[in-house]
């Protein structure tokens, strides 16, 4: 009897190792055949345009502070109240403004003017008409905590002319204030008045909003329930970028908070979610070896090197060129993401798609590497062997592997260089101390203006300290140039001297990849999920 | 009996005080900041002291302390920044997987344990002791999470049996609940079970070689009755100071593997609160628990009256 029951011990205790050691070497060998399953591309489908009802399950990495997108930068809170809110006007695939809750807008002759007609009949989640004063309760409470509005549209104040129509009166006329007003970072969310009043710094007390899905349940450290708002009024236009048409096909969607990745793994595989976002590039093959799954990469942003310019080595020029020079960016890039349909060279700040923004100049001097002419500019700025502080994280292994091949690279031309790795929250801490570090490491994710890189502006006083009297000109004239012509130029002028003057190394672009079950269709990344017009084939 | 515990009660009081005392300023000593890392690493500094303003964050260290120890007397552990919620409230909505967790695992360890523990003792010296010995071996060295990353592996994504992760309360039905449950709480007995057992064992052995056991064998009884009647009785003080520890421990949050099976118990919300750096929640949480691990080991050491005797008469003189 108690022979039987030791026989039983052995095989409950050993078996479920042997199996799950014979099943992971199962997946492993499918992966090459399976490899073409990625979806580089948005997932469309036309055909679906009616409701396809059922639920739309994301595992998703963290959990928001807020749902009100107009408070923080946070990306938690711009991907989650996304299909809550929406604002005056958005961007289309090409990143072109491009109206939403306004019906049309105009800017007057001499640009200080712009006059917002609102749709009529957009109703709010609780019922009641969008109005104006609505509008201008939100746009006020935007411009407070928004430090991009605080800049852009200092001085401004917003007019209600009469129920359906707002004006904006600037101080001075401004090329980019429509830029500014469809900011996907921190988004100008149109709530109703109450709400808006009511809110304060850590946001709105209640979520309502006008978007195609209504915030139903949060329940703390598990999910975000939103079902679909029955009185949508979506536009006729065709679907683009954030933009168009918005159908809430699904009844509900879930936002899973799962922190731990390889159980968004599991349960992606399992079934359990529909959606999974953040898989990490080394999984990827492992997502893409299930025969129902997907990986979707899309763009994100792009990595970057931060040089300390108020204190240190790096408060001479040279010493910044000697590094760009001493880097091989392909090799960080490929240490960084594995593979390289996560990555791409590219010293631009924004993206191709970018038509307005994206510059080619200063491609030469990111595109050099060149180890002599390194040491040659290190030599000039004096350079004597002191330690080089390369402060990063191991909370973000891209970021952590990076700066341990740039350790290495840094070695080669000579310099002492040393890493300082401490958690997320630390580094953010230590990062402001001029005296505790030389180098950096971090993401930033393609912005739509500019002026939205604190990096290059002197007053943001960011963290790198960049102190360049040139870029903040340059700042300044784009903001009162009159023609798109001028901005072109000025952007090449901003591109060429942020490649001169190298507040950072920008060592390319990079991608985040999605994982998705195949009976998702018409899901997409837009800067963040894109959750309408996505159905559930049960 | 009655003053005996007013008194162990009372002397919580001093404890408490340190630990808050300790928490507070271990807390405020750590780099980081909760404003920065709300807003992100592409705020600037002065959106960053602007909310550092609004949250009180830059209120003199001793001004934060008095206004959240003296909250403290009222009830009042403070304001969850991460949670927006009141710590109390966020701690008590926690409070439900964790609990569930800590009785489940701690029945799986005790019913797998005790009568493992008490067969390898008896089976002293033969291949049944031995394989005992290389199963708590193993089941000490396995980490817990890589225990709940294999059973999701195998009995989740695999089997389909269990779902990968999540938690439903036990309102949503008992099964329902248990659902989410039995992966975890296998996972975390499963190791328990190795340090209890061994500690069954070796308390065990202690006993069934004295005298009175050799008397009870000499007079014919049988084996059950001096096993079970006689020698686990005596065993059974150590056994219990292990297990009411490891209860202890488990209430307290089981950080890791709350984590992979992604349940919304105490051990996440500190984890959480610690990326966060949000103070008065790790702090309220971290004397919650300080709290609730010190009235563990007092009901242990009250129960040890009820099993040995020769205790209560010892207080009593």
């Amino acid at each position: 009897m108690k022979r039987k029951f030791f026989h039983l011990l052995f095989i409950f205790t050993f078996v479920p190792f042997f199996l799950i050691a014979c099943s992971g070497g199962g997946s492993e060998t499918s992966t090459s055949t399976e490899s073409e399953n990625t979806n580089e591309t948005p997932v469309t489908n036309e055909e679906e345009a009616t409701t396809s009802g059922g639920t739309l399950k994301i595992a998703y990495e963290a959990q928001p502070n807020t749902l009100d997108p107009s408070v923080t930068t946070a990306g938690a809170t711009k991907d989650l109240s996304r299909p809550i809110y929406e604002s005056l006007v958005t961007l289309n695939e090409n990143w072109e403004v491009t109206p939403q809750l306004a019906e049309s807008y105009e800017i007057s002759e001499d640009g200080t003017v712009v006059t917002f007609k609102l749709r009529q009949g957009v109703l709010f989640h609780n019922g009641e008409e969008m109005k104006a004063e609505d509008v201008i309760a939100s746009m006020e409470k935007w411009t407070e905590y928004s430090s991009l509005a605080k800049s852009m549209l200092s001085g401004a104040e917003w007019v209600e002319v009469d129920e359906y129509t707002v004006e904006l009166h600037l101080e001075r006329p401004s090329g980019l204030v429509m830029q500014t007003l469809a900011d996907q970072n921190q988004v100008a969310a149109i709530m109703p008045k109450e709400v808006a009043e009511a809110a304060d710094a850590t946001g709105a007390k209640e979520y309502i909003g006008t978007g195609p899905f209504k915030f139903e349940e949060w329940q703390t450290d598990q999910y975000v329930k939103m079902v679909r708002f029955e009185d949508y009024q979506p536009l006729n236009d065709s679907p683009s970028g954030l933009a168009g048409e918005k159908l809430a096909l699904v009844d509900e969607i879930y936002w899973y908070f799962v922190p731990d990745e390889s159980t968004r793994n599991a349960g992606l595989i399992s079934g359990e979610y529909d959606i999974a976002t953040g898989i990490s590039y080394d999984t990827v093959e492992q997502i893409e070896a299930v025969p129902h799954l997907s990986a979707y990469i899309h763009p994100y942003g792009f990595q970057m090197l931060v040089f300390n310019k108020k204190s240190g080595l790096f408060t001479d020029v040279k010493a910044r060129q000697a590094v760009n020079y001493a880097v091989d960016k392909q090799a960080i890039l490929q240490t960084s993401f594995a593979d390289e349909r996560f990555y791409n060279m590219e010293s631009s700040l924004f993206r191709p798609e970018q038509t307005e923004w994206y510059s080619q100049v200063g491609k030469e001097i990111y595109d050099t590497h060149d180890l002599d002419l390194a040491k040659q500019l290190l030599e000039e700025a004096g350079y004597n062997g002191e330690e080089v502080v390369i402060l990063t994280s191991r909370d973000y292994a891209y970021q952590y592997n990076a700066a341990v091949s740039v350790q290495q690279m840094l070695n080669d031309v000579g310099i002492n260089a040393k890493l300082d790795v401490y958690d997320w929250g630390t580094l953010l801490d230590r990062r402001s101390d001029p005296e505790a570090w030389d180098i950096f490491f971090t993401g930033w994710d393609t912005s739509l203006i500019p002026h939205q890189y604190s990096f290059l502006d002197s007053e943001a006083e960011w963290p790198g300290w960049t102190n360049s009297p040139e870029i903040d000109q340059i700042l300044d004239d784009m903001e009162t140039a009159a023609t798109p012509e001028e901005v072109k130029e000025l952007n090449d002028k901003l591109h060429e001297e942020f490649w001169n003057y190298m507040p950072l190394v920008n060592i390319g672009n990079y991608s985040k990849v999605t994982g998705i079950n195949e009976k998702v269709k018409g899901y997409q990344d837009f800067i963040g999920p894109v959750v309408w017009n996505v159905s559930v084939e049960e | 009996m009655g003053r005996y515990t007013l008194g162990r009660l009372l002397s919580l009081i001093p404890v408490l005080l340190i630990v808050a005392v300790i928490v507070f300023f271990l807390m405020h000593l750590t780099p980081g900041d909760p404003a920065s890392i709300m807003l992100g690493p592409n705020a600037t500094p002065e959106e960053v002291e602007r909310l550092r303003e609004e949250l009180g964050l830059n209120l003199p260290i001793h001004e934060q302390f008095f206004d959240w120890f003296f909250g403290l007397f009222r009830g009042d552990f403070g304001w969850s920044l991460s949670q927006n919620k009141p710590v109390l409230q966020a701690i008590f909505e926690h409070l439900g997987p964790t609990i569930s967790l800590s009785i489940l695992a701690q029945s799986i360890s005790m019913v797998l344990a005790i009568p493992l523990g008490i067969i390898a003792a008896k089976k002293r010296g033969t291949n049944v002791d031995r394989l005992f010995m290389i199963l708590v071996m193993l089941g000490m060295a396995i980490p817990s999470f890589l225990l709940g990353l294999l059973f999701i592996q195998l009995f989740a994504v695999k089997l389909q049996w269990f779902p990968v992760a999540g938690y439903l309360p036990v309102s949503a039905g008992l099964w329902n609940h248990l659902q989410y449950m039995i992966l975890p709480a296998t996972a975390l007995g499963i190791i328990q079970t190795a340090v209890i057992a061994r500690m069954t064992r070796s308390s065990m052995l202690d006993v069934l070689s004295a005298n009175y056991i050799k008397t009870a064998n000499a007079k014919g009884l049988r084996d059950r009755v001096i096993t079970y009647k006689h020698a686990l009785k005596n065993a059974a003080i150590p056994i219990l100071t292990v297990l009411g520890e490891h209860f202890g421990s488990l209430l307290a949050g089981a950080v890791v593997t709350e984590t992979v099976f992604n349940l919304p118990g105490l051990g996440q919300l500190v984890i959480n609160g610690i990326e966060k750096r949000d103070y008065t929640l790790i702090q309220g949480t971290i004397l919650f628990t300080a709290l609730v691990y010190l009235l563990v080991n007092l009901a242990v050491d009250l129960l040890y009256g009820f099993v040995d005797p020769r205790v209560r008469l010892n207080r009593k003189s």
